[in-house]
């Protein structure tokens, strides 16, 4: 893929930029809500658009993160040989 | 403002709306409110959102005002019906979010190109325009360079090139009509800015057109008010800029060039901005023209480092990627965080189901997982990358070494593969049957090397170890565990 947008950079590099604002777009359009209410496409600027996802990239580690201690604390309380148990692992483990 | 209205003494409020409502029939001293523009358009300048009101209110006044070139003003001196005032107002919210959001991103522009609110205000009253509506105009005019003053008329207009093209944003932010009102008001400066000043002006109008294209309407005036400088000038029309008029034309030419460098930036702002800069320098073109390239260079590079700056770090914060490329790499972004906003949400689930968990319970767990939010049923082509892990569903992939030398996370966010495999696949909670030992996981190289706990994920079938991806030597675990689970 880098090969043939390579090629495709020395014929036009405004395809390459295309592709990868599109990408950033959906990107938003998808997952960030503050940019989807905020900005309107055109009007995205990509550093800030970038910004917004390692926030939101780190946000949702954390947010992973609590949940995972909270089910692990929940584990604890309960039967570690229950079904539940098994449930919560799973969860904490993948 | 009560000086405006020597007559109302009784009712100060009806005074006010008076101002801002009606350009009309103001008796007040002209030098006073001369005198208040100075401060407002200063205080306008330094404060965004105020610039609307103030200028609503300065329009109006100014209206009355000849437009002789040297008044102070000038811009503001459009008569604005209250149509189009309403229509500021209507557009005020919604461009203020984008004036925000613009500010963030321009914010080190903003800085770095200009300090002095002086300029700014000695542009104002150096603009010769009688333009239309455009609350937005009396920033413009902030925005263009005092060339008159201009003493440093150079460096100034060297930094406006980047201001006004910020201001544009800036002003498009508010938007309505600015682009369209600083076109005209730089074509109309010229016997004092002429050159410079119209050219910054016009290219924060430009930058403005570009900028706010949300602001329908007035945006496409501008922007057609920008690409055709002529006309643009003869609508704007109002007051005495004919010489600038004759000056813009010729500069046309130069613009081209500098259009093009800016198309080449990928900036769809900077193509009519830059273009109207060239055009409304005039006198000095090659001089001003390359100072503007480079300033204009200077910006685009900076604007460009920080978009790569901000690509590094995500990709940082983007476990195993591996790719230079930018798009394959935004692509590995999006899935990852699509990937971990799922882990997220079932977990939350998990969280909330587990107090009330009872035996029967945990067969509408993975009934609920699945459901969350993997309906599709034939995994993606964007997981080709990882046929492994469908394909080794049963068997644990060996893929799972991969993962040797990523970062470890403790819970490494839902499969993407979870929300791209078919329900029937998906099995994360145990208890269940048709458990697919491959909670597919296109990301378990992302999670854990480190394992919190161990893989017993299920007691049944082939767990998938969904931490197992670190070895082969998982998958002997789990089948021991799922044995004796």
């Amino acid at each position: 893929m880098s090969s043939s947008r390579r090629s495709r950079q020395a014929s036009t590099s405004s395809r390459i930029s295309d592709d990868q604002i599109t990408d950033l777009i959906s990107k938003l359009r998808q997952s960030i809500p503050e940019i989807r209410q905020n900005r309107r496409s055109n009007t995205v600027s990509a550093s800030k658009v970038l910004q917004e996802t390692c926030n939101y990239i780190r946000n949702l580690n954390k947010e992973a993160d609590d949940l995972s201690d909270r089910l692990t604390q929940l584990l604890e309380s309960i039967d570690p040989n229950s079904p539940q148990a098994a449930v919560i692992r799973s969860l904490i483990n993948g | 403002m009560h000086h405006f209205v020597p007559d109302f003494d009784t009712d100060d409020d009806y005074v006010n709306n008076n101002h801002n409502s009606s350009s009309s029939s103001l008796n007040l001293p002209r030098k006073s409110i001369m005198g208040e523009d100075d401060d407002l358009m200063e205080l306008l300048w330094q404060n965004g959102q105020v610039v609307v009101q103030n200028q609503r209110l300065h329009n109006n006044n100014n209206t009355k005002k000849p437009s002789s070139s040297s008044s102070p003003t000038k811009l503001l001196q459009a008569p604005i019906p209250p149509s189009m005032d309403n229509h500021h107002q209507q557009q005020q919210p919604s461009t203020d979010q984008n004036l925000f959001i613009q500010e963030d991103e321009m914010t080190s522009w903003l800085h770095y190109p200009l300090r002095d609110d002086d300029f700014c205000s000695d542009l104002l009253f150096s603009a010769a325009t009688s333009t239309p509506p455009c609350a937005t105009s009396q920033v413009v005019t902030a925005v263009r360079p005092p060339v008159p003053p201009s003493n440093e008329s150079r460096p100034p207009v060297r930094n406006f090139m980047n201001f006004s093209r910020l201001r544009g944003d800036f002003n498009n932010g508010r938007g309505e009509s600015g682009p369209k009102t600083i076109v005209r008001e730089s074509t109309q400066v010229s016997p004092s800015a002429t050159p410079s000043s119209a050219a910054a002006s016009e290219s924060g109008l430009t930058r403005g057109t570009d900028g706010t294209e949300s602001s329908t309407g007035l945006n496409r005036k501008g922007k057609a008010v920008a690409m055709t400088m002529a006309p643009a000038i003869e609508i704007t029309g109002t007051s005495s800029s004919v010489v600038s008029k004759s000056e813009i034309e010729p500069e046309k030419t130069n613009v081209d060039d500098k259009k093009r460098k800016e198309r080449e930036a990928t900036t769809e702002e900077a193509e009519c901005r830059s273009e109207e800069t060239k055009q409304a320098r005039g006198s000095t073109t090659s001089t001003k023209r390359s100072r503007a390239a480079e300033v204009h260079n200077l910006s685009e590079r900076k604007r460009r480092d920080r978009i790569n700056e901000r690509m590094k770090a995500l990709q940082e914060l983007i476990p195993r990627c591996n790719k230079s490329d930018k798009a394959s790499m935004l692509d590995e972004a999006i899935e990852y965080m699509k990937s971990l906003q799922l882990q997220i949400q079932v977990m939350s689930m998990g969280c909330g189901m587990m107090p009330m968990m009872y035996p029967g319970m945990q067969q509408y767990m993975p009934h609920m997982a699945m459901g969350m939010g993997m309906n599709q049923p034939l995994p993606p082509p964007s997981f080709m990358p990882f046929p492994n892990m469908l394909a080794a569903q049963r068997p644990l992939p060996t893929q799972t070494q991969m993962g040797g030398s990523t970062p470890q996370y403790p819970v490494h966010a839902s499969d993407p593969s979870r929300v791209f495999v078919p329900n029937q696949q998906y099995d994360p909670t145990s208890g269940q049957p048709p458990q697919y030992p491959g909670y597919m996981d296109p990301y378990q190289q992302f999670r854990g090397l480190h394992l919190t706990q161990p893989p017993q994920f299920q007691n049944q079938a082939t767990s998938y170890p969904s931490s197992s991806r670190v070895s082969s030597s998982k998958e002997s675990e789990d089948q021991g565990n799922q044995t004796t689970g």
